[in-house]
């Protein structure tokens, strides 16, 4: 039997280590188990390739409105009782300086149910195979060899278990499963394409499909320019999710908006979008990474944020939400115990579909426009105009008299979420869960869900040049 | 724990042809007092183990929590799995290096563990209130942190050595907003805390409850302030600034791993390359940049590195003429190198160690201070710590924003300029550096947010710069 099997569950740690802390103030006792795999690969050849097995114990104390956490990895007794005497010490401490805003922990309400389906037993199991990576680089290496072009990328998969036990008796407990590759295919002048796949399954990554698509997109003809100006745009799904990420930061953060930081602070309720924009945060929906609760034990639900083009809400966490005030509460959206000092942020973002068939269908109108498929270092500028700028990267193309043609150079845009959702004409039907498999930390998996998108006036800002 | 990792390594399976071991303890502890509030006061504790093989001709990495002998033995099983499942490949050897053996740790006069939590909290509640002076400041943040990391190294090839450092770093910020507009002022900078490989002492330097006074001023006056207009302007970048612009245009271009396609799929590549090693003019006669893990106080500053390279400091670029990149002991080697430019760096115990940045700083010039520098330019814009940033794969085509900006006339600062932006070429950009303030303006600046490497690594480096004056720079682009 495997020292995993054999290993106390994370409900198991958390309950221990809460009987552990010492009485008086809240306690909420986190506890996450981590196992993942990753596989980078590079020039057609595999380069890293990384297992991580590790459990995190967060212990959260409240007194008199001050939420202090202490962590650890530790799992044994002396361990754990040490992380909750420095958690109390620290809220005591923090109480001293007078009351605290935090609203205290949440307690269990009657028929909640927190298990969205964000776990797959074999997908886990098979997930975590050495061998399994290896194949699908292997055949990620073909396929681009097909082409005659290179291959480089990332295929991880990983399983994350995540449990609660809080001294207000909430008691919570998932398994989350994920898995993600990206491929970009490159030949020998430097032109590349990207295509990328996102999914609760490791099994439903499909690499032959994921690379194929990523080397039709290298175009061998030369690459035309375009000069800085505003033109039409065709965003691909991967293009979108990464504007709509930016989106859930900058203007459905709840806590900005309390803070009147906010891109809609003041405008829930106007139209912020074009007509016919709909986004919501759907934890439950299989088209996403499912997840039941969030961070503070809080289960998650749908929730409508744009309708329509108008602005209906942002997401809480518990503090969030308590200095919102009014009737506002937590709508799931904790990123760590008692919520993080960014603020609480959307995780299952979907953006409604339209009515076009495909990205061709949506170029058809243009005359001259752009393509992309891939941002790239996006960075905020200007954080209540949502306004953005950033690269595209790995398969940028020239749309003309209707048809994508040809491949350009790379642009630097500067433009607005809110302004390119305003301008927004048509969507493809189908959507897609994208993300960028950025994993950084605990693994947190998660993506949107979104489709193609047609927009007027994106407004590109710079070009790129050669220098020698 | 020196003793389990040589013990556990002295008995790898014959077929791993390499095979290293590290132990990561890691204390932390981050405060931060918000609107008059404590609003997060954290701490973590954590260790673990990351075993990196060479077997089969792939390479595998596996890392668990806890230090026992059976945690070591996991990782070791569970490294040679994942590199016997990779798919063939060339042999991709490493450059030699001499064995690390000993015990390095950074020097510190007050260890900010030993710092009580009531004095730090004191401290951020005496300078946060000082922001709270106006309703349209909608949020003021007085942060501090402090870290310990212990690190025990060893390999298959005799590499025996531990090291402890211990870091720490504060900031305070205001947030003004005015209808649509938002303003941010931050002291002593915007990214990571400006924290620094050093005790409490550092952030006692700072000043922030003399400096809150300025910081809130200067945000609110820029609700008002006239925006900053466009067009092909004389720049001084001030030191913070400057860090950030070195850390993107040239300590990432610099890095070999990204030369030769290795991050290709994620940070991306470089618009350098191999061959240009001695010969490519990266900038003005003026530019010269040192790689230095050797400089006290840095964020990059160790013994050794995560490979158990000893610590060097290298001339990266000579009168702007490129000399040398980043490297560890694989990209090194891949280019006929005889050694690793002792760059290899991992996040913690759970990742291995890739091509990153130490301390890449420009060196001191001879333009004397701030004040004479602004002084000897007739017309120009002075800009300040860094509000946004982005650069595109190759590390060529740039736009950066900052805080603040002040014209320049006649040799003197004059109004107050916001939302500053400029925009440029890597070459050309450096290639328009004229003049760099003297030894006395400089200074390190922590980064603690750098990014790379997938599972993603955040990897904290410091960067030495003093004021300096660009010319023919496009501003006003956002």
């Amino acid at each position: 039997m495997s020292a995993a099997a054999t290993a106390p569950s994370p409900a198991e740690i958390a309950e221990r280590a809460l009987g552990l802390a010492a009485p008086g103030g809240e306690v909420q006792v986190t506890v996450v188990r981590e196992r993942a795999l990753t596989s980078r690969f590079a020039r057609s050849a595999p380069t890293q390739a990384t297992g991580v097995d590790d459990t995190e114990v967060d212990i959260l104390v409240v007194r008199d409105g001050h939420a202090a956490l202490a962590s650890t990895n530790r799992l044994d007794d002396d361990a754990l009782r040490d992380a909750a005497r420095r958690a109390d010490a620290a809220a005591r401490a923090s109480a001293r300086s007078g009351p605290g805003a935090y609203p205290g922990l949440p307690e269990p309400e009657p028929g909640e149910r927190t298990d969205a389906g964000g776990f797959d037993a074999a997908a886990a199991a098979a997930g975590l195979a050495p061998e399994l990576a290896g194949a699908a680089l292997s055949t990620a290496f073909a396929v681009a060899a097909e082409h005659g072009l290179e291959a480089f990328g990332i295929w991880t998969a990983g399983a994350v278990r995540t449990a609660i036990a809080s001294s207000t008796d909430l008691r919570r407990d998932e398994e989350v499963t994920d898995a993600f590759m990206k491929v970009i295919c490159r030949d020998v002048a430097g032109r590349t394409g990207f295509a990328s796949a996102t999914a609760r399954c490791a099994d439903a990554i499909d690499a032959q499909a994921v690379t194929w698509r990523a080397a039709e997109k290298v175009d061998g003809q030369p690459l035309a320019e375009l000069g800085p100006g505003s033109y039409p745009v065709v965003f691909e799904p991967a293009a979108v999710g990464v504007l709509l990420e930016f989106l859930g930061t900058l203007a459905l953060n709840g806590l900005s908006h309390a803070e009147g930081r906010g891109a809609l602070s003041g405008r829930l309720g106007s139209a912020v979008c074009a007509p016919g924009i709909e986004l919501v945060d759907d934890p439950g929906s299989r088209r996403t990474l499912p997840r039941g609760f969030d961070l503070e034990g809080t289960v998650k639900a749908p929730l409508t944020l744009i309708q329509d083009g108008v602005a209906r809400a942002v997401v809480h966490d518990r503090r969030s939400a308590a200095l919102a005030g009014a009737a506002a509460r937590s709508s799931g959206h904790a990123t760590r115990p008692a919520g993080s000092p960014y603020g609480p942020s959307p995780t299952n973002l979907v953006l409604g579909g339209g009515d076009a068939a495909d990205v061709g269908e949506l170029a058809a109108p243009i005359e001259r426009g752009i393509y992309v498929t891939r941002l790239w270092y996006v960075n905020t500028v200007r954080e209540k105009e949502t306004l953005l700028t950033g690269m595209t990267r790995d398969g940028t193309f020239l749309i003309e008299d209707g048809a994508i043609t040809r491949p350009l150079r790379d642009v630097r845009f500067t433009d607005s979420v809110l302004r390119l959702l305003g301008a927004t004409e048509a969507l493809t039907a189908a959507q897609q869960l994208v993300s960028e498999g950025e994993l950084y930390g605990r693994r947190f998996a998660h993506g949107v869900v979104c489709p193609a998108l047609r927009a007027g006036g994106f407004r590109v800002s710079g070009g790129t040049q050669e220098v020698r | 724990m020196l003793d389990l990792l040589t013990e556990v390594l002295g008995a790898v399976p014959s077929r791993c042809t390499y095979a290293e071991a590290r132990h990561v303890a890691t204390d932390e502890e981050d405060l931060l007092v918000r609107n008059g509030r404590v609003d997060h006061i954290d701490a973590s504790a954590s260790d673990g183990i990351g075993v990196r093989v060479r077997a089969g001709g792939g390479w595998g990495f596996a890392a668990t929590r806890g230090s026992t002998p059976a945690s070591v033995e996991r990782a070791l099983a569970r490294a040679l799995a994942i590199a016997e499942s990779q798919p063939s490949a060339p042999a991709r050897p490493l450059a030699a290096v001499v064995p690390a053996r000993g015990h390095w740790s950074c020097a510190h006069e007050i260890d900010p563990f030993d710092v009580s939590l009531e004095d730090k909290l004191a401290l951020l509640f005496a300078a946060e209130e000082l922001l709270r002076v106006d309703p349209r400041i909608v949020r003021s943040d007085a942060t501090c942190e402090s870290r310990r990391v212990r690190t025990a190294f060893a390999s298959t090839e005799g590499a025996a050595c531990t090291q402890e450092r211990v870091e720490c770093g504060a900031s305070i910020a205001a947030t003004a907003v005015d209808g649509d507009a938002l303003q941010v002022r931050s002291h002593p900078g915007s990214h990571g805390s400006a924290a620094a490989c050093a005790g409490w002492e550092h952030v006692l330097g700072f000043d922030l409850v003399a400096n809150a006074p300025r910081v809130v001023a200067e945000a609110l006056e820029l609700l008002v302030a006239p925006d900053c207009p466009a067009g092909r302007r004389t720049v001084i970048l001030g030191g913070e600034q400057l860090a950030l612009q070195i850390h993107e245009s040239i300590g990432h271009a610099l890095e070999l791993d990204r030369m030769l396609l290795m991050e290709a799929s994620y940070a991306g590549t470089s618009w350098v390359v191999p061959g240009d090693l001695g010969r490519l003019r990266y900038g003005s006669e003026q530019l010269n940049i040192t790689a230095d893990a050797t400089l006290p106080g840095g964020l990059g500053t160790f013994g050794w590195d995560d490979e158990g390279v000893a610590a060097a400091r290298t001339a990266l670029i000579e009168a702007g003429r490129l000399r040398a990149a980043l490297s560890d002991r694989g990209s090194a080697a891949a280019i006929g190198l005889q050694r690793s430019g002792g760059c290899a760096r991992a996040d913690g115990f759970a990742r291995q160690p890739i091509v990153r940045m130490t301390n890449v700083s420009i060196e001191p010039g001879g333009a004397g201070t701030l004040a004479d520098l602004v002084a000897d330019t007739d017309d120009g814009l002075y800009l300040e710590t860094n509000r946004s940033w982005s650069i595109d794969d190759r590390r060529l085509h740039f736009q950066f924003g900052t805080e603040v900006a002040r014209e320049i006339c006649g040799g003197e600062l004059g109004r107050l300029l916001r939302n500053p932006s400029y925009a440029g070429v890597t070459p050309t950009f450096w290639g328009g550096l004229d003049a760099v303030c003297s030894a006395p303006a400089w200074r390190l600046w922590g980064v603690g947010n750098c990014g790379k490497g997938e599972p993603g690594q955040v990897m904290r480096v410091s960067h030495g710069t003093a004021p300096a004056r660009f010319r023919d720079v496009q501003v006003g682009v956002a």
